[in-house]
């Protein structure tokens, strides 16, 4: 009875473990299998390498570059600002702060993670456009904001896990409490600080309503850090409503192509983490 | 020696400065939101059924609590279960534990708009379920389905081997350990995992315009098009004639995610207390 | 403590001198400043007419060009765009009059002020309809809530907060209907449509009228596909889609040029809104020469 009991539930856990494989295999069947005949149709060249985007045109022109450039620009300002800042809050959180403010810290960044991407939309057409416009410059403060509490939550962890006596002994070796900190903590949490920062690219690149609120959407290539640009998902949301057809297909490209950054972006970094780990 | 100082004094100013910095933003988004929300909070909000005149956020509300927690419903048990299977029964480096791994992985870092698209052409249309509550739940289970088992995960393997053994020792079986002793002592932290799962799906608007529909309704079946707070908010600020009404649904969703949070973190510490 | 204490204060000092400079929108009006052009996106109904009625189209045989210029900021979102402008002294933008409030400025184009009487007599010149499409067949309910609509009761309501196609209409008698309707397509039109909803179902509290939000294209494919009973429209009918839907003109509503409160511009010509968004006029100071 017991003994059947065990396999039953062994096997419930085993196919629960197979559904995130599914569910990928199910993304990845249905985005291709809608996005890819449109690609072939424009023909990938002039589909990754056009800077045209002007698909209810006739002719039509069906280029994203613009919008991956754009998103790794966006990204890219989100990282600089929100990493090192969200690094620092987090070695604050787990190391330094005195734990009557830690009371205070946590559910306010547990808030900040709350804050819906619309909320941060209508702060950022409020605040931060009236001052930088609406540009690649806006929406990476933006963004830089709304990665901080995912950076903050993973890397915090990290930091907890490293066990306690690596940072006594580097006190004890006479090390004063930041350089142990910085250089023998920090070092020791290294794998989940970098899932950190994954994770934290994927929220920015893959965030679209906030963004669409602050960054213009011109689709043309970036002309300057204070103008605007597109991105990926801001293609995709603005236009996904009034396409058929190609266009429609078109813009599940778009998807396909984020998904493939993705892709690329997680692999490469468990490589990385599995390199150093060996 | 004064290297040492000097670099003590930096990085302390530097690491109170960025936890200050994080603090100050949320304060000033906080009291932004609330300067420009509350003054336009009236009884009205909250009617019933939602008609023009007064916006009633209140079909939006008893969506987003639903869609919460259907996605928790489909997504939390799922999560648990392969944490358990990845933690306790893998065998450590097997090809198929690090592909369960690679995909998580992979679907932790899939933007919303991709899910929107996903759940749009799987959900909605090849299985026809149209605009509707049970697509958006599925789409978003799917979503938050790495939150859940990447914290569960985390909290199993921070149960000492000890406890494990000591069930062991005692002549608990394998699942009677898991469940009895090893779970318990991992709750705190896959509440954790929870909140930042109800975080995302209270806030996602993205995923769900494509798979849950804009109708301000309360849903009268999970085949029914429902609006979310945040789909709500997105849809009124589209016209640009109910602005005020959209900042005072701001509010009202922050309250939510406060309550929400608070309510997990009361949980939380009773449990560690026991 | 006390680090923390200065911190904040220091924090809140920075936020509300960045509240400041944003809240000020003073200073002289550069006029060699460049013109923040705002658009909507392509596709929208209110683009769709905006560009037709300043000649910014070009379409002819197999040939469709949109001559928005590409650095034209676009929003999806009245909303947005009128945060924009009204946080921008160079900004310029177009938004339905339905829409408007008085964060902004509106201009008078070719020296006729955008108002109600205007547009119905036709000497404000920018305007479009606001149309639903239904099937032929469409079932009894259908045509009953379009009686309604169409009637003196239901141009009532649209004259509220938009423009009746004309005031002299039937009087529109109750069936005590019970049903229900899926109104689904242009966000431009939902709100009337809401308007309208609640209007009817006050007669007829029997009938149950959802309304989707999406745009006029997928509003009709809707009622194509028969997921739907009334597409809601806010630009012509393509020909394809006046082969399977019935349109019928319910409202008309103006397209009105916005600027900042700041901006001592008062009215443009066609040509000069159409050189705007094509990107020959640059700057503000373009305008008076």
């Amino acid at each position: 009875m017991n003994k059947s009991k065990e396999k039953f539930m062994a096997a419930v856990f085993f196919a629960s473990a197979l559904i995130s494989i599914l569910a990928v295999g199910l993304i990845c069947v249905f985005l291709f299998v809608n996005g890819i005949p449109a690609l072939f149709k424009i023909g990938t060249l002039e589909f990754l390498g056009g800077s045209q985007w002007s698909p209810m045109d006739q002719p039509a022109y069906y280029g994203i570059l613009p919008m991956i450039v754009g998103s790794l620009y966006v990204t890219a300002g989100a990282i600089i600002l929100g990493v090192p800042i969200g690094v620092l809050s987090s070695i604050f959180m787990a190391w330094i702060c005195p734990p009557r403010l830690y009371k205070w810290i946590k559910p306010a960044v547990d808030l900040l993670a709350g804050i819906p991407s619309v909320v941060y939309g209508f702060f950022g057409i409020a605040i931060i456009v009236p001052l930088t416009g609406n540009s690649i410059v806006s929406a990476s403060i933006l963004l830089g904001i709304m990665i901080l509490p995912t950076v903050i939550s993973i890397a915090e962890s990290a930091l907890r896990a490293t066990p306690r006596q690596y940072y006594e002994g580097a006190l004890a070796l006479g090390a004063g409490p930041y350089r142990s900190l910085f250089y023998v903590v920090l070092p020791a949490a290294k794998n989940g600080i970098l899932a950190a920062v994954v994770l934290g690219i994927g929220r920015a690149i893959g965030e679209t309503m906030a963004v669409i609120m602050v960054a213009g959407n011109q689709a043309r290539m970036p002309v300057s850090l204070f103008k605007g640009v597109r991105t990926l998902t801001a293609n995709i949301v603005i236009e996904m409503g009034y396409a058929a057809d190609l266009h429609r297909g078109a813009l599940i490209a778009t998807g396909v192509v984020l998904f493939v950054f993705i892709l690329i972006i997680n692999i490469s970094f468990s490589a990385l983490v599995r390199k150093d780990r060996g | 020696m004064k290297n040492q100082k000097n670099f003590e004094r930096i990085m302390g100013i530097l690491t109170w400065g960025a936890a200050a910095l994080t603090l100050g933003v949320l304060a000033f988004i906080i009291g932004f939101i609330l300067f420009k929300g509350v003054p336009h909070l009236k009884p009205s909000l909250i009617a019933f059924s939602y008609n023009s005149e007064n916006v009633s956020l209140m079909p939006g509300l008893i969506s987003t609590i639903l869609m919460t927690l259907l996605s928790l419903a489909i997504s939390v048990p799922v999560g648990v279960f392969a944490a358990i299977y990845l933690t306790e029964y893998a065998k450590r480096g097997s090809k198929l534990v690090s592909l369960v791994r690679l995909t998580t992985e992979t679907l932790s870092g899939i933007p919303s708009i991709i899910y929107g698209l996903f759940g749009l052409l799987f959900f909605v249309t090849y299985l026809g379920w149209g605009f509707s509550l049970l697509a958006g739940a599925f789409t978003l289970s799917i979503m938050i389905l790495p939150l859940i088992m990447r914290s569960c995960e985390e909290a199993i393997h921070s149960v000492p081997d000890v406890l494990r053994e000591g069930a062991f020792g005692l002549g608990a079986g394998k699942l009677r350990t898991i469940l009895k002793i090893v779970l318990p002592s991992a709750l705190p932290g896959i509440f954790a995992g929870i909140i930042l799962a109800i975080g995302r799906i209270v806030g996602e608007t993205a995923a769900l315009i494509y798979t849950a529909g804009t109708v301000a309704q309360i849903p009268k079946s999970p085949l029914s098009s429902v609006r979310t707070l945040s789909v709500h908010m997105y849809a009124l600020s589209g016209e640009g004639l109910h602005t005020n009404e959209s900042y005072a649904t701001a509010v009202v969703l922050l309250l939510v995610v406060v309550a929400i949070n608070t309510l997990s973190a009361k949980i939380v510490k009773s449990i560690g207390v026991k | 403590m006390k680090k923390i204490i200065i911190s904040l204060l220091f924090i809140v000092l920075i936020a509300s001198t960045l509240l400041g400079c944003g809240a000020k929108n003073q200073g002289a009006f550069d006029l060699e400043k460049e013109i923040i052009v705002v658009s909507r996106e392509e596709g929208s109904g209110t683009r769709g007419a905006f560009v037709e009625l300043f000649a910014i189209l070009i379409k002819g045989d197999g040939i469709r060009k949109d001559l928005t210029t590409k650095e034209a900021i676009i929003s999806k979102q009245t909303d947005v765009v009128m945060q924009i402008i009204s946080s921008n002294k160079y900004a310029l933008g177009y938004i339905s009059l339905g829409s408007l409030n008085d964060g902004v400025k509106v201009l008078a184009i070719e020296g006729i002020e955008p108002r109600t009487e205007n547009v119905m007599n036709g000497s404000y010149p920018i305007s479009r309809p606001f149309i639903i499409a239904t099937k032929s067949d469409t079932s009894k309910l259908t045509k009953d809530f379009i009686s309604f609509i169409m009637s003196k009761q239901g141009q009532g309501v649209i004259a509220k907060s938009y423009i009746a196609i004309s005031d002299d209409f039937q009087n529109y008698s109750t069936v005590k209907a019970s049903g229900r309707i899926v109104v689904a397509g242009s966000t431009s039109v939902a709100p009337i449509m809401e308007k309208l909803k609640e209007a009817y179902m006050q007669i007829n509290p029997g009938v149950v009228i959802e309304i989707q939000q999406s745009d006029s294209s997928s509003g009709m494919q809707g009622v194509i596909d028969g997921n739907s009973d009334i597409a809601m429209v806010s630009r012509e009918l393509a020909k394809s889609e006046r082969e399977k839907l019935t349109p019928i003109k319910i409202a008309l509503d103006g397209i009105v040029l916005i600027a900042n409160k700041h901006n001592p511009v008062v009215g443009l010509t066609r040509e000069q809104v159409g050189d705007i968004y094509t990107g020959k006029i640059l700057t503000w100071g373009q305008i008076n020469e």
